[in-house]
């Protein structure tokens, strides 16, 4: 076919006159360079530029009442000396952080996996459901905490029905304190983001083919067996995906709990996001601010670097 | 997997999930239409017997808001919903377009190399508040804080990891023998890409559009911190209403709260098969 020697890859057809291959590679590139340099030129603009100046300012003791950023005076690593050393505030953002990712990944893949494999069976209505399951994923996360924040309140329907059914004693001062504070937060982020491990997990488990389990199941593996060892190395690089993107959102979780605790009581619900937000934008630390936002990048980007591997694998085949 | 019917037991498991997935959705709308008396009302009123919509009629007139106004929000929240649709509709066509581009040049010239999936990746990972102090510094030196312009362009930044990447996931499903077999007619390559490859992908970039609509409109940090007074989102505007009235403004804030979720539901319905895609950089097809 004419169309495929025009596509010639390098590799096709070895013999086929070189120099006019070499002649077109230039101009193909050429092309692609063109395609791709807006999107590069916003994200040096828009990311890179920021980002500089941010590195710099994390080196000095700048703040916006004392003037230019140029005239502000270099104090090395004192900045990153501070936060690993003396600011508990600043660690315990973390550990709180790093603990609520696993907290609420593990509890949103348990539930998550659970719904998609009843979704494998058959019912009636399958599809309104599953359309309705989705919803809360489609919700702006400042509208998730604040209708949590009206359904944790002392007299709210979450208490009314702890009421009814434990007496009226049992009812808890949910922002008061911080165990109950903590466990709204969870709460409310599993509502928000269980919808996206059933979706991505369905479609992994509707990828599986059919004659594969089945000829698991015929040649006599039990149930667990036929999950272990068929449907689960299947689903492993969706699983990884889903756990990936979902933890990189929650290291960054701010809206939710922005509205509903503030980080409050005291900073027993502090996010690593909040409390940079308020150091920078309350307390008006901004270099000291912009040296934590530097560590929590760094630890970040280690942290998924070392999940991202299967993600980017994922990708690049995708691409086919 | 062969498909078993559903028992009992499990029909009650998929029961309470419908339960509790819209139990958060139906007291916000309940309470935008509770009248002022149910709104905080002790014990709680789970449906109103007199239902209104005034609320939401509060919340678009300036006069009847500065009624309930204390610190701050005397302002009615038109202005937030026009600022959110502004920024979200010119921030979406933007992401949208460069990312078209740039996912055509991704897909078909794949000379990018295999780091740029990370480099793309690692883009989201910043955290928003991280990146927003040096923009809020930038912006005031070059006096694009508390504008749109300021606003739409972060806009556009962040979201165009997503629509590079999903864009690219459709590009890549349209086969290159097409194109190829377009250009033997004496096309160049790239009216092949706009003549061929962009009408078959029309249905996934409609989908795209949507999914960074969606991005944009919820987007909360930045507007936060990047606006004064000359700009306004509806999730900036329901955030001043919870701070400066300690939540006593219930039945109002839930009908903004309910102006702003009906948009996204809408569309995440009609995009349903392809959020999977746009939530996981296209790794994910269905």
């Amino acid at each position: 076919m004419t169309a495929a020697v025009e596509s010639q890859e390098p590799t096709a057809v070895p013999t086929q006159r070189p120099a006019a291959r070499r002649a077109r590679r230039p101009r193909r590139l050429g092309l692609g360079r063109i395609l791709t340099l807006p999107g590069q030129m916003v994200s040096v603009i828009v990311l890179v530029v920021p980002l500089s100046v941010a590195f710099y300012m994390s080196f000095t003791d700048w703040s916006p009442t004392r003037g230019s950023l140029l005239d502000a005076a270099f104090v090395g690593l004192e900045n990153y000396w501070e936060l690993l050393v003396y600011d508990t505030r600043f660690i315990e953002a973390v550990i709180r952080t790093l603990a609520l990712t696993v907290v609420c990944l593990s509890l949103e893949f348990t539930l998550g996996l659970g719904l998609a494999v009843l979704f494998l069976r058959k019912f009636r209505g399958k599809s309104l459901l599953f359309s309705v399951l989705l919803t809360p994923m489609m919700v702006l996360p400042v509208v998730v905490g604040y209708t949590f924040w009206m359904l944790f309140q002392s007299n709210g329907p979450i208490n009314q029905i702890i009421a009814f059914l434990f007496g009226a004693d049992a009812t808890p001062e949910w922002f008061r304190e911080a165990p109950f504070a903590m466990t709204a937060v969870i709460v409310t982020e599993v509502w928000h983001w269980t919808p996206l491990f059933f979706l991505i997990l369905l479609s992994g488990l509707n990828a599986v083919p059919d004659n594969l389990t089945r000829a698991a199941v015929i040649l006599g593996a039990k149930p667990r067996q036929v999950f272990w060892r068929v449907i689960f190395p299947v689903l492993k690089p969706v699983i990884m995906v889903a756990l990936v993107i979902r933890s990189m959102e929650v290291i960054k979780l701010f809206d939710e709990v922005f509205m509903l605790t503030r980080g409050g009581p005291g900073t027993a619900t502090e996010t690593i996001s909040l409390y940079i937000y308020k150091l920078a934008f309350a307390d008006f630390q901004l270099a000291y601010g912009a040296a934590a936002a530097f560590l929590v990048l760094v630890g970040t980007l280690f942290l998924v670097s070392l999940l991202l591997t299967p993600v980017s694998e994922q990708l690049i085949k995708s691409r086919r | 997997m062969p498909a078993r019917p559903l028992g009992v037991p499990l029909a009650l498991v998929l029961a309470t999930a419908l339960v509790l997935t819209l139990f958060p959705i139906f007291w916000i709308v309940m309470t935008a239409i509770k009248p002022p008396t149910d709104w905080n009302a002790v014990p709680a009123i789970w449906v109103p017997a007199e239902p209104t919509l005034v609320n939401f009629k509060t919340l678009f007139d300036a006069e009847a808001i500065r009624e309930y106004g204390v610190g701050g929000v005397s302002q009615s929240a038109t202005a937030a919903v026009g600022g959110s649709i502004l920024a979200s509709v010119v921030a979406t066509a933007l992401s949208v377009l460069i990312g078209l581009l740039a996912a055509i040049g991704l897909s078909r010239y794949g000379n990018a190399g295999r780091a740029t999936p990370l480099v793309i990746l690692s883009a989201r990972m910043f955290p928003p508040a991280a990146i927003a102090v040096p923009f809020v510094i930038i912006f005031s030196a070059i006096n694009l804080i508390d504008t749109y312009v300021g606003l739409i362009a972060i806009y556009v930044a962040i979201t165009l990891p997503f629509s590079t990447w999903m864009l690219k996931s459709f590009v890549d499903d349209v086969p290159r023998e097409i194109e190829e077999a377009e250009m033997i007619d004496g096309r160049s390559r790239l009216m092949a890409h706009l003549t061929v490859t962009i009408p078959l992908i029309r249905g996934g970039l409609f989908s795209t559009t949507l999914f960074i609509f969606i991005l944009n409109w919820s987007e909360f940090l930045f507007a936060l911190v990047l606006s004064y007074s000359s700009i306004n989102t509806i999730p900036v505007q329901l955030a001043k209403y919870v701070t400066a009235m300690a939540g006593t403004l219930y039945g109002v804030q839930a009908a903004l709260a309910v102006v702003a979720m009906v948009p996204l539901v809408v569309f995440g319905f009609l995009i349903q098969k392809h959020l999977a895609r746009g939530m996981t950089f296209g790794a994910i097809k269905r």
